[in-house]
């Protein structure tokens, strides 16, 4: 609960990270890392995937103890041995899953969270003081609502509200932004922007977007592989700059070279196609969408709004509840035999969740689109496991997958090469449709470059590509079209060319 | 005519009340574990060893309330057991569940041997039919006090999961394991006693089956109550005082083959005593994919990831 | 989506292994030889916690095992007898494992032992009035009991499939619900009027026994179960219809994202458990006991379960951890008489071997003086 007003300048924390080493066994997370962070500030941590930002805060909130180093609150140094030292010490963060309980209610979430809740509970006396608490907070969230009820927006919100209620004044946020809209983003940085200003609360923000950093930040600094490339003063550095230190010197990725294509006749064609969840809620409303041949149309939107369900229908994850889909005209639904007949091949989200059977070899994982066609299956169904083998070694060379050998359980592969498996089972062959969904998520510069140009490739060959992100820049990079999902249902397709970010944002929010 | 009915509609609900009281306990427990997140198919081998212990204690020490205790003492170890088991990486929740009911049944076979034939002192019943003459009926109203136990048990669960910090900690760690990590909680101890209060409910159910109702000990005592309790708890979902309600719904079903029998009704005989399987089965059928269900299950349980 | 997998590693920080790494790196990978060893190790371990268990009742473990030797296989009596008692269990494992590698828990097999049983019995009698040779009754006693027993748990996969049923809970009550629909047909439409004190099904003719394999005493259950296992591991491992049930039972979104027809798999391999279940209480009416009662429901379904646990779900294993579970079996009767304790006492024992079996399960991927190879370069 906030205590009284406390003078002004005492309530925020500063931060300091002294020489923060970090070692994973013979993997190095963290080298030598000191980041200054003072009292009031609005600090944004960038660096792009496995530079270590998520190793860094973990350490400062007690998850990991460092190697070598210490972390200054304040200017003491403090020992931080559990998550529970370090929210003691006002130190609070909002992670990227959120850590609230889907079955109970906000307030019931936000009173588990005190450290000092009462054995027995007292639900008239709690609601009160709970609604004294929200009558002094920038945003509110309905506290009697079921967490599974809300929104990711209001989630994200309430996780927030949570460590204000605590009363924590060092606030760690790892990318807080990603699960809403535009609008709800910006509504909740500026609030949290003017507390920071007010010296009420300190914020570290861990975020890869240069525009929020710009806008809401005032210091900044960057790692790159664990260390410290740079910093500095977040409204006077460019973002060229900083783009600098995060990845080296490469230039900023432009619009994928394309040739040019008349967009006939659509070739996968969605009409009214709609999906429910478990408890019988719309997830996917009526969408109807053309994707022609050569074209890439991508779908935007927030996390959470359908576009999960969609690939699942469009897969064969999930029943469809209504609507049908074609494709050439001719009726097509996700069994296998249509698949193979219409030359539909997909890279799904998750990989390892959604794509390959985490036990099976490599070889196996390969063969999942032939392994019951000859040449690999002879007569009565028999496969020869040396021609399974010698196919996978072949792809496995052609795709660059860096595996011990074809046998070893694909689980074992890094992202990158489970996501190249992938590739090779999906793209080696002609492909009429490609469906993809974050395509991209968790890799590195070097596999994500590579992804994108096999995706490009296949737009340029012919393919009738479906993307669907929740990277906004990358959706703007590569496709044609673009449509806003937004709550189950989507949007229309405009040209990439007569559309903007402000516009797109707009739509995300359901404008 | 109508006084053969009558008998059969008190005998069913005497017996409705008994055969329901083992259900109620277990599936108590059983709704407790679950509600931490975690699936214990061993009660089975809880109930039955609880049944034997339950005897033995009773007998050797001619005071059934301790059997009872014993019984109970007896689920904790092996609910702590099981609980401390699965909470190794990579264990199959499920198939431990089952290696426990082999466990627990054998233990109680192998030991209870000697137990068969000799008579322990049993728990006494309130009786409730004291209002009628007609001595049938008086006899199926006999209710054993641990029914009443069990109401008062479930209302307290209720209560508790709602309006203190162990139960909102135990939905917490059913309902979403890293929430619950990530407020220092430990999964691992919350579940283990969970499951271990869970296995002591169970004992106390397996004590009814000997001490009360049917009232002896024999290798044929239980035939899958303990399995049935978990479709039990589902179909409550996951709620205390639904349990009673669907544990007395059981128990009904239960009751039916012997309260025909009382009026001289033996055809079909199996198929009565078939019922409550035919009931559970018909309840998971019709709440498997039932929205309400999906909204309230604990959605850290294995059988519904 | 929380990043939740190990960062990759930077080229710069590989130093170079020193020499007990590259010792064990040489070393074929840890994976490889997990799934023997640790099975082995953990019997191994589960009887001498039941060596503890005898010795705290004042029994000697020496003299339990040696009777277990003597019983199950010193003498060629003896192994056939531990043989006679591993046919039903080759089968009943056979029927745990096939939906285990689909990713099934199905504990149905007992059900479709006695239903397939009692289908076997009551089959031949009309046909047996008629004049039919054994060698075509036989066969067909043999089928019918195998569809009943494959209908019977199809139910299982079909509800799984359809409903969302769990399999584990359905079909532990089908087998209640199967057991009590045989007792009930036993003892009312299909008794025997001269089975007086065991309510039993008319006994099958003298011809229409199962026979003997080759003069030995072992029945030709024994014979079925070893062609099944082999044309089970064979189908599971090398045919599109495995290679597709593998992939369901490893990853069902991944298989759903390929287009397989789950539905169809789940309820295929239910029916094969099911008819190897069935197909079991067909050699127990046919070739033991002549008549279906009572006795048909031994507990052979619920052994099974522990038999392919042991085999880790692998159709060629499950035969000789069949036979030694036959041998214990055998040796079951000897023990209790000797040293006159009750024949729970190998039921015990199988509770211990399940229990130290799963436990077992965490040391995969764990065990320190392997060597486990990691997958080359991580990036």
């Amino acid at each position: 609960m906030m205590t009284e007003a406390a003078p002004l300048r005492t309530r925020a924390l500063s931060l300091t990270t002294e020489g923060i080493t970090k070692s994973f066994g013979p993997m190095r997370a963290l080298d030598d890392v000191s980041v200054q962070v003072g009292a009031g500030s609005f600090h944004a941590l960038l660096g792009e995937n496995g530079a270590g930002k998520s190793t860094l805060v973990k350490c400062v909130m007690g998850f990991y103890q460092a190697d070598a180093g210490a972390v200054l609150l304040d200017g003491t140094r403090m020992a931080l041995p559990s998550p529970r030292a370090a929210q003691a010490q006002g130190i609070g963060m909002v992670y990227q899953h959120f850590t609230l309980v889907p079955c109970l209610t906000a307030a019931e979430n936000l009173v588990m969270a005190r450290a000092d809740a009462p054995a027995v509970l007292n639900w008239r006396a709690e609601t009160r003081a709970l609604e004294a608490f929200m009558d002094r907070m920038p945003f509110r969230v309905r506290l009697g609502a079921q967490v599974a009820d809300l929104s990711a927006g209001e989630k994200q919100k309430l996780e927030i509200l949570k460590l204000l209620y605590l009363d924590q004044r060092f606030l760690i946020l790892d990318e807080p932004t990603s699960v809403m809209t535009p609008g709800e983003a910006d509504e909740v940085l500026t609030l949290l922007r003017g507390m920071a200003e007010r010296r009420e609360i300190t914020v570290l923000m861990i975020s890869h977007k240069f525009r929020e950093v710009k806008a809401f930040c005032d210091s900044f600094t960057v790692l790159r592989r664990g260390q410290v490339t740079g910093g500095g003063d977040a409204q006077t550095a460019s973002v060229a700059e900083m783009s600098r230190m995060m990845i080296g010197e490469t230039t900023l990725r432009e619009r994928a070279a394309r040739q040019d294509r008349v967009a006939a006749q659509p070739r996968l064609s969605l009409q009214d196609v709609s999906a429910v969840d478990e408890t019988g809620r719309h997830v996917v409303e009526r969408v109807s969408l053309g994707i022609g041949a050569g074209e890439i149309v991508g779908i935007a939107g927030v996390s959470g709004n359908g576009q999960s369900a969609l690939v699942e229908v469009l897969s064969g994850q999930r029943p469809m509840t209504g609507g049908h889909m074609t494709v050439d005209g001719a009726p097509f639904s996700p069994r296998r035999a249509d698949f193979d007949r219409f030359k539909v091949f997909g890279l799904p989200e998750e990989p390892l969740r959604n794509a390959v059977v985490p036990r099976m070899s490599v070889a196996e994982n390969l063969a999942f689109r032939r392994f019951d066609k000859p040449p690999l299956a002879g007569r009565l169904g028999l496969i020869s496991p040396a021609r399974l083998r010698a196919e996978g070694d072949a792809l496995i060379r052609r795709y660059n997958v860096k595996t011990r050998s074809a046998d070893a359980p694909v689980e074992t592969l890094s992202g990158g090469n489970v996501q190249r498996t992938v590739l090779a089972r999906e793209l080696s062959g002609d492909v009429d449709v490609l469906i993809v969904a974050n395509p991209c998520f968790g890799l590195d510069f070097a596999s994500v470059a590579e992804i994108r140009a096999q995706i490009m490739d296949q737009r340029n060959r012919g393919a009738a590509v479906l993307l669907i992100s929740e990277d906004l820049d990358e959706i703007l990079e590569l496709a044609d079209r673009i449509a806003v999902m937004s709550e189950g249902r989507l949007g229309p397709a405009t040209a990439v060319e007569d559309t903007d970010r402000a516009e797109i944002g707009r739509r995300m929010g359901g404008h | 005519m109508s006084a053969d009915l009558l008998i059969v509609f008190y005998a069913m609900i005497g017996g409705a009340i008994r055969v329901s009281t083992p259900f109620l306990f277990v599936a108590l427990g059983e709704c407790l574990t679950e509600k931490s997140g975690r699936i214990n198919l061993g009660l089975e081998g809880n109930l039955i060893l609880g049944a034997m212990v339950a005897y033995a204690v009773s007998y050797n020490n001619g005071s059934p309330w301790l059997g009872v205790l014993a019984a109970g003492g007896a689920g904790v170890v092996l609910g702590a057991a099981h609980g401390w088991i699965c909470k190794l990486p990579k264990v199959n929740d499920i198939a431990v569940g089952l290696a426990f009911m082999s466990l627990g049944t054998g233990l109680a076979f192998f030991f209870g041997k000697p137990y068969i034939q000799p008579s322990a002192p049993r728990l006494a019943s309130l009786p409730m039919g004291g209002w009628s003459q007609n001595p049938q009926v008086q006899q199926a109203l006999q209710v054993n006090p641990l029914f009443f136990v069990g109401i008062v048990l479930a209302v307290v669960l209720w209560w508790a999961l709602r309006n203190t910090r162990a139960g909102l900690t135990v939905r917490m760690v059913g309902d979403s394991a890293a929430s619950a990590r990530a407020m220092g909680i430990n999964i691992n101890t919350v579940r283990l006693l969970a499951t271990a209060a869970g296995g002591f409910l169970a004992g106390v159910g397996g004590a009814f089956l000997s001490l009360s109702y049917p009232g002896s000990w024999n290798e044929g005592l239980s035939s899958g109550q303990g399995l049935m309790a978990v479709a039990l708890v589902i179909f409550a979902r996951w709620n205390p005082l639904r349990c009673v309600l669907a544990a007395l719904l059981f128990g009904a079903a239960g009751a039916l083959g012997p309260s025909l029998q009382a009026i001289g009704v033996t055809y079909g005989y199996h198929f009565f005593n078939a019922a409550p399987y035919i009931l559970t089965l018909g309840i998971m059928v019709a709440s498997a994919r039932s929205k309400s269900a999906a909204q309230e299950a604990p959605r850290e349980l294995s059988i519904v990831k | 989506m929380s990043s939740a997998s190990p960062p990759d590693a930077s080229p710069s920080d590989a130093s170079p292994p020193g020499l007990a790494a590259r010792l064990r790196q040489s070393l074929p990978d840890a994976r490889l030889v997990e799934p023997a060893i640790i099975p082995l190790a953990a019997l191994a371990v589960a009887a001498i916690l039941f060596s503890g268990f005898l010795l705290v009742l004042g029994k000697s473990p020496v003299t339990f095992f040696s009777l277990v030797w003597t019983g199950g296989f010193s003498s060629w009596f003896s192994i056939q007898n531990a043989l006679q008692r591993a046919a039903p269990l080759i089968l009943t494992g056979l029927a745990f494992a096939i939906p285990a590698r689909i990713g099934l828990t199905l504990l149905g097999a007992e059900g479709a032992l006695v239903l397939g049983g009692f289908t076997a019995a009551v089959v031949a009698l009309p046909m047996q009035g008629v004049g039919l040779p054994p060698l075509v009754i036989l066969p067909l006693m043999a089928g019918a009991a195998m569809a009943v027993g494959a209908f019977w748990m199809g139910i299982a996969g079909w509800l799984k499939h359809a409903r969302g049923v769990n399999e584990t809970i359905s079909s532990l009550l089908l087998t209640y619900i199967a057991i009590a629909i045989a007792s009930f047909l036993i003892e009312g439409p299909f008794r025997d009027p001269g089975s007086a004190n065991k309510p039993s099904t008319q006994p099958l003719g003298p011809d229409l026994r199962v026979g003997e394999m080759f003069g030995s005493s072992v029945h030709w259950g024994l014979a079925a179960g070893l062609v099944l296992a082999v044309v089970l591991w064979l189908v599971m491992a090398r045919t599109s219809f495995g290679f597709a049930a593998r992939m369901t039972g490893g990853n069902l979104r991944a298989a759903q994202g390929q287009g397989l027809p789950v539905g169809r798999l789940l309820v295929a391999c239910c029916a094969i458990a099911g008819a190897c279940a069935g197909l079991a209480g067909f050699y127990e009416v046919g070739a033991i006991h002549g008549q279906a009662n009572a006795s048909l429901a031994a507990g052979y379904g619920f052994t099974g379960i522990l038999v392919a646990f042991l085999a880790r779900q692998n159709p060629l294993a499950v035969v000789p951890v069949a036979i030694l579970f036959g041998a214990l079996d055998a040796a079951g009767g000897l023990v209790q008489r000797r040293m006159e304790m009750p024949d729970a006492t190998i039921t015990v024992l199988q509770g211990f071997i399940f229990l130290i079996l799963l436990v077992s399960d965490t040391c995969y991927g764990r065990l320190p003086f392997l060597s486990y190879h990691q997958s080359g370069d991580r990036t």
